[in-house]
């Protein structure tokens, strides 16, 4: 019943697929976030739909968009081919950007959620005391918003474990490389015998999402513990 | 609230359409696409059937009918996976026939001017450089299996093993050549045939992969006599007017 060594190598490729896609999307997102907070501009709502675009299209309509944008004749895919050389296509680079696309919306969500609940009073009383504007992001607004960017970057891990649909459109399904967790469970469904593999796949899902969960859990109530200070205790 | 009625009647809609689903389901091969959308549409015009095909790779589609899919007919890219079927006793083996054959060619962006031989150690991986081959996934597609039964017959298969990228269905390898995603690719003959994006670069020798037959047989659970009429047709000269149209071979 334990894995074997290709199911281990599918969960490493997996993790590290959904580790990038969330680190890289991070800064984007707060600043995303922020904007949609606290920033009053025109055509916002336009924008915040958009932001919000791949959790409700289909996932093989984003990983349409994305084999037409970052494809080998794809605008941005010629691009980064002539200028840095780098190609997605077929690559595990192209599954985290699927991934990260996917997730972005709900890391968005999260992070912009806590940025609304700030008390700006705080941001304020920072201010008076001589910061500037991004020493108060750095050093008030950002750790108040701690818990939040958490539950976000835990969400959209968890979307990036599980995202199927935009990655077998846009880099298809080879081994080793963009062959992730579901897509190999669902390989094993499509071969005779491979039903054993295919479930201790989805257990392996099923532990994974199930830590990701408690990690966060423990990490958010730690965040929040550390910001309220002695109030998160009961005691004054 | 004038909206609950239109959810209702839609809601209503759904359930009824399942219900009185008179028409037949097919279950077909993805590289039959073309030629058995025509036929189909041929034999809905003189019978009145509405006859439904869902196309997929021969796996996913077995393994659909070994799960229960309420289906009437299987038309498979390959013997194995309908002996698969026939083992587990969910065909009818009397109206089990081998309808059509096929050939395996290999395919470049219609843009692109590569020229091949193919013979014995071909210089594949070569004119692959830095790109892969797109064929259907060789584990358990049949177009792929029959790749790369093709690719080890001419000894090149280890060269390329690393270097494919293995798709879904055939016409999902189809695709990524024409859209220019790979340099080449592995499909039938036929599938070539059917997208004007992708230029034939060579056809395999018939005797370097197995006999590339497609077999159909009524599904054990079909309750539809039409599906029986169906097969008859599709062997009918009519029929193979159109498959021979898109380029298939007669089974014999």
């Amino acid at each position: 019943m334990f894995p074997t060594l290709e199911e281990l190598q599918i969960l490493g490729l997996s993790l590290k697929v959904a580790l990038w896609s969330v680190l890289v999307s991070l800064p984007l997102a707060v600043a995303v976030a922020y904007s949609l907070a606290r920033v009053n501009f025109p055509g916002k709502t336009l924008f915040d739909a958009a932001v919000h675009l791949p959790l409700v299209l289909p996932p093989v309509v984003v990983g349409y968009f994305l084999l037409l944008t970052f494809g080998r004749r794809g605008p941005v895919g010629i691009l980064l081919e002539e200028w840095f050389g780098i190609v997605v296509m077929f690559k595990w680079t192209g599954a985290a950007i699927a991934a990260g696309v996917m997730g972005f919306p709900l890391m968005v969500r999260a992070v912009r959620l806590s940025f609304e609940a700030i008390d700006r009073k705080l941001e304020d009383a920072a201010s008076t005391l001589g910061a500037g504007p991004l020493a108060v992001f750095a050093t008030v607004t950002l750790p108040l918003a701690l818990p939040g960017v958490l539950t976000g970057m835990l969400l959209s891990f968890a979307r990036g474990l599980g995202e199927f649909g935009a990655t077998i459109t846009f880099v298809s399904n080879i081994p080793g490389e963009t062959r992730t967790l579901p897509l190999a469970i669902y390989t094993y469904t499509q071969v005779p015998g491979g039903d054993e593999s295919a479930l201790r796949l989805s257990l392996l899902a099923v532990v994974l999402s199930l830590a990701a969960l408690f990690v966060s859990e423990v990490m958010v109530r730690r965040a929040t513990r550390r910001i309220m200070g002695d109030d998160a205790d009961g005691r004054h | 609230m004038r909206l609950v009625p239109v959810v209702f009647s839609l809601l209503f809609s759904a359930v009824s359409s399942g219900a009185n689903a008179e028409g037949m389901i097919v279950l077909a091969a993805a590289s039959l696409k073309d030629a058995l959308d025509e036929a189909v549409r041929t034999f809905d015009a003189n019978t009145g059937q509405n006859t439904k095909v869902s196309y997929g790779a021969s796996s996913a589609l077995a393994r659909q009918i070994e799960r229960g899919a309420p289906a009437d007919l299987f038309l498979s890219a390959d013997v194995e996976w309908m002996d698969y079927l026939a083992g587990r006793k969910l065909i009818r083996t009397e109206t089990r026939v081998d309808l059509l054959t096929n050939r395996l060619v290999l395919i470049s962006p219609a843009a692109s001017n590569v020229t091949m031989q193919i013979a014995p150690g071909f210089p594949l991986a070569a004119a692959l450089g830095n790109g892969r081959l797109a064929m259907a996934d060789p584990d358990y597609v049949p177009a792929g299996k029959y790749g790369r039964a093709a690719l080890q017959s001419m000894g090149v298969w280890t060269s390329v093993s690393t270097k494919i990228a293995p798709s879904e269905d055939v016409r999902a390898a189809l695709r990524l050549v024409a859209r220019g995603e790979t340099p080449l690719g592995i499909v039938y003959r036929t599938d070539a045939l059917a997208e004007r994006k992708v230029r034939i670069v060579a056809e395999f020798p018939a005797t370097s992969h197995p006999l590339i037959v497609y077999p159909a047989a009524v599904t054990a659970v079909s309750k539809s006599a039409a599906a029986s009429r169906l097969l008859d047709f599709l062997r009918s000269p009519a029929a193979r007017a159109i498959w021979i149209r898109h380029g298939f071979g007669r089974a014999n």
